[in-house]
């Protein structure tokens, strides 16, 4: 074949081509050398001289295509409507398949001619182009538009009304007369037929198929909830309800286009679900109260597409766990109160938690709710908030008990896994700095009387509370765990300094030094006392040795957390008891009396009433003395107990020790508040020295965010300590605003 | 640790006791704090025996409960945070209670 451009006969070349276009469309055989014959007329006539034929080659192409659908418009419809979707589908998939080898024949038509006018694609999205009827197509685009033109719109809706009742009878009777893929290729030929388009591929689809059907559909949808509902059982409405939605969503995989997918399973959840909230909610509260998993689960899956449609549910599953969290905790009674509070809230909590993720996947509006639900039970206030919360004591307690060595017959692994479990509760408190106190308190004595289980215990729980609220909440305790160390290392350097010295106290002498505001001891729980002979040289060499070390300090002796051991000489075996100095003290009177009156002793060490009875109480219970009456009354006699006799030959007296002070617990609910205002005056410098100058507003809003982790702080005390700061010139209101504050560094 | 846990028992059995009351050992316990007459800070109204305002509004870089946040006396005796008083000199070298010229007697340590 030559390339060259020469003059051509139209007619005769069209007249060849023609018969081979007319056996690529019906897909018949067309052999090699007659397909590179054809192409070259193409190019031929394309390119003749002395003008190029090729817009009449476009023009006779398209006057035979719509020739050839008008015919094939006859024979899909020869066999009567029952045959049409069949006879339809098996046109189609011919002509389908024969346009694209058409296409392929007129390749040089397509590339060097068409595409040459073909606007740009810019131009296609914004100009109007689409509506250019002049406009040449490429060969695959025009057939599919001629098949549109003369195929679909005769017979567009006859085909639609003879789908949706095939569908419908699918959904009666599940069973198509029609083979499967001839409704489905009947479908997507909507689809298919626009594929070319850059704008609008599924109009056609929509308009002509899709709305019908979803209308035919919601119907359907109406009616089948009306026959479901007249049974009025919801866990069976919810049943069928989703096994319909499934049905429905396989049904339109198999039929229809992708992009109809969630538009079924919509309608069918608005007929079936959105229009019958109110049946649906009739039962929520005894599904929640009755824990009936399957029905929870079967109505979180109806309702979590629909818009606000959970909220219902979400509030009773609130209330429930709200009410079950404080039964759980409201008659508890005894000494174990502490451990039941705590272990009964977490088991609450793992029970929701758990049914949450179970029955509604984890969804995080009903864990906003338990978080609720928690919040209000552990910071509750029991008599309508006169009451205050005893949350922060009994979980502070319930450390205490797992951290003492008293814990018995429990491993070091489930005392961790317990406490880490408590911190579940703890991020719950409010009043985080109040459990700190009672937290503090609890260390304390832990320290001092050693009852210490593991000091690696110890550390990993207050690491935890440093994870939870920051490095601040946790500063004292860590300052306590300081003093224990330089405790042990100034005993140290007493006993070689007394060594160097040879000096002989008399008694096996330690001290611990704590740093005044680091414990929680108040200087008001100082009570007078007279101190024994036997240990005046302890503290004065003590004294001597701190003082030369330290400037400008001073040591208050902590009486009542001393302990003493004292060897008892004057019973038929030797034992060794510890005790408290007070006890010591009252014991060792009688060294040079036989009896003594309460009023005696009393005075003699300066012991008020309260110390005095606790004390004198615990010697008289344990019977190291005997009392001439039931009452310790100022006239109560009281002697040695020269008979007295222990299994074992050393022992402790107890009793006093554990009974908790009025005084110590006034003390740690009073110091509460001074902490929060140096708290909050502290947090507003912080904030004041970083931002420089900031707005009133803003600066309440940063206060109330960095405190959010220990206490809620009120507006009114954050504004107090505003004034006091400003009084003292840590900031100043600026010129231009009363509202605004600016850092005096 | 600075107590010692209880002994063997060897002491209870061997020796012989001529006393009713033999006084073995003394845990003791002690408190410190600065020897003030006042214990609020009158710069900062923070306890002394706290780390001042400042320190406290920066408490991130204070390590583990060190206080590096001392008192310091007058010739007059009065007592400040040291970071308190050392600020207050820069814009008027008298003490705050006493208007007497400020100098410093000692330092807490
Ligand atoms: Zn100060
Ligand atoms: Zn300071
Ligand atoms: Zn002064």
């Amino acid at each position: 074949m030559s390339l060259k451009p020469r003059q051509v006969d139209f007619n005769a070349v069209w007249g060849s081509l023609q018969e081979t276009v007319k056996s690529v469309i019906t897909l018949g055989h067309v052999p090699r050398q007659i397909w590179s014959d054809r192409f070259s007329d193409v190019y031929s006539l394309c390119v003749a001289h002395p003008e190029s034929m090729a817009d009449r080659l476009y023009a006779e192409t398209k006057q035979y295509l719509i020739d050839h659908v008008a015919l094939l418009l006859i024979k899909v419809q020869e066999d009567g409507e029952d045959n049409l979707i069949k006879n339809y589908y098996h046109y189609w998939s011919q002509y389908s398949r024969g346009l694209f080898y058409l296409h392929l024949l007129y390749w040089y038509l397509n590339q060097q001619h068409i595409r040459m006018q073909k606007p740009s694609d810019a131009e296609m999205i914004y100009g109007s182009s689409d509506a250019n009827a002049g406009e040449q197509l490429e060969i695959k685009e025009l057939a599919l538009e001629v098949w549109k033109n003369g195929m679909i719109t005769p017979l567009g809706e006859k085909l639609v009304k003879l789908l949706l009742e095939t569908i419908d009878k699918d959904r009666s009777e599940h069973t198509t007369l029609i083979p499967i893929e001839a409704i489905q290729g009947t479908i997507t030929s909507f689809v298919e037929v626009q594929r070319f388009k850059i704008k609008g591929k599924l109009k056609l689809y929509q308009d002509l198929f899709e709305e019908p059907f979803l209308d035919a559909s919601g119907e359907h949808f109406k009616r089948d909830a009306a026959r479901l509902l007249e049974e009025r059982d919801v866990s069976l409405y919810m049943e069928k309800v989703i096994t319909k939605v499934d049905e429905e969503l396989a049904r339109a995989r198999k039929f229809l286009h992708a992009s109809s997918l969630t538009k079924v399973s919509q309608r069918c959840e608005q007929h079936m679900v959105a229009e019958h909230l109110d049946f649906l909610y009739s039962e929520c509260m005894n599904m929640v109260q009755g824990e009936r998993k399957r029905d929870l689960s079967n109505m979180y899956s109806l309702l979590k597409s629909l818009p606000n449609a959970l909220n219902i549910l979400v509030d009773t599953v609130l209330d429930h766990s709200k009410c079950q969290g404080l039964e759980s905790i409201g008659t508890l009674q005894g000494d174990n109160i502490h451990v039941n509070f705590v272990e009964n809230l977490l088991e609450v909590y793992q029970k929701y938690r758990q049914q949450i993720q179970e029955v509604f996947s984890g969804d995080q509006n009903f864990m906003g709710a338990l978080d609720k639900a928690c919040s209000s039970v552990i910071n509750h206030r029991p008599n309508k908030g006169k009451t205050p919360c005893r949350s922060p004591e009994l979980l502070a307690k319930y450390c205490d008990t797992l951290l003492k060595k008293s814990s018995k017959g429990i491993s070091e692994a489930e005392v961790d896994e317990k406490l880490r479990k408590s911190i579940t509760i703890f991020k719950y408190i409010d009043d985080k700095d109040v459990f700190q106190k009672f937290y503090a308190r609890m260390l304390a004595k832990r320290l001092i009387h050693q009852q210490t289980q593991s000091m690696d215990a110890e550390e990993a729980m207050i690491n935890r509370l440093k994870q939870a609220c920051g490095y601040e909440f946790t500063s004292k305790l860590h300052r306590m765990f300081t003093d224990m160390s330089v405790s042990a290392d100034l005993n140290n350097k007493f006993n070689a300094f007394l060594k160097d010295d040879s000096i002989d106290l008399g008694v096996n002498f330690c001290i611990y030094i704590l740093q005044a505001g680091a414990w929680p001891f108040g200087q008001a729980i100082v009570t007078p006392f007279s101190l024994p002979q036997q240990l005046v040289k302890s503290v004065q060499m003590f004294e001597t040795f701190y003082y030369n070390r330290f400037n400008g300090r001073k040591l208050t002796w902590l009486h009542h957390l001393c302990q003493a051991e004292l060897r008892l000489g004057y019973l038929k075996k030797p034992y060794v008891v510890t005790v408290q100095t007070f006890q010591m003290a009252i014991l060792l009177l009688f060294e040079t009396a036989d009896s003594l009156v309460c009023k005696e002793i009393r005075e003699t060490l300066l012991l008020n009433a309260d110390q005095f009875q606790r004390h004198a109480i615990s010697l008289v219970d344990s019977k190291l003395l005997l009392c001439d009456s039931e009452e310790l009354t100022p006239e109560a006699v009281l002697r040695l107990n020269m008979e007295y006799t222990n299994k074992r030959t050393r022992f402790r007296i107890t009793a006093a020790i554990q009974r908790e002070s009025p005084q110590e617990v006034e003390h740690t609910i009073n110091s509460v508040e001074e902490d929060r205002k140096l708290y909050l005056q502290a947090a507003i410098v912080r904030i004041m020295k970083s931002r420089k100058v900031l707005k009133h507003n803003a600066l309440i809003q940063e206060v109330c965010a960095q405190s959010k982790v220990s206490f809620a702080p009120s507006i009114p005390m954050i504004k107090k300590c505003i004034e006091a700061l400003i009084d003292r010139h840590y900031m100043e209101r600026t010129q231009h605003s009363s509202e605004e504050y600016s850092y005096i560094a | 640790m600075p107590y010692q846990q209880m002994d063997d028992k060897s002491d209870v059995d061997s020796q012989k006791p001529e006393k009713m009351f033999t006084l073995k050992k003394w845990n003791a316990v002690a408190m410190w704090s600065w020897d003030v007459e006042c214990d609020t800070c009158a710069i900062c109204r923070v306890q002394v025996m706290d780390a001042c305002l400042r320190c406290q509004a920066e408490s991130k870089t204070d390590n583990y409960g060190k206080q590096e946040c001392v008192v310091v006396w007058g010739e007059c005796n009065h007592s400040f945070h040291y970071c308190c008083m050392s600020l207050w000199v820069k814009q008027n070298n008298r003490c705050p209670l006493c208007q007497q010229e400020w100098s410093i007697q000692r330092m807490g340590k």
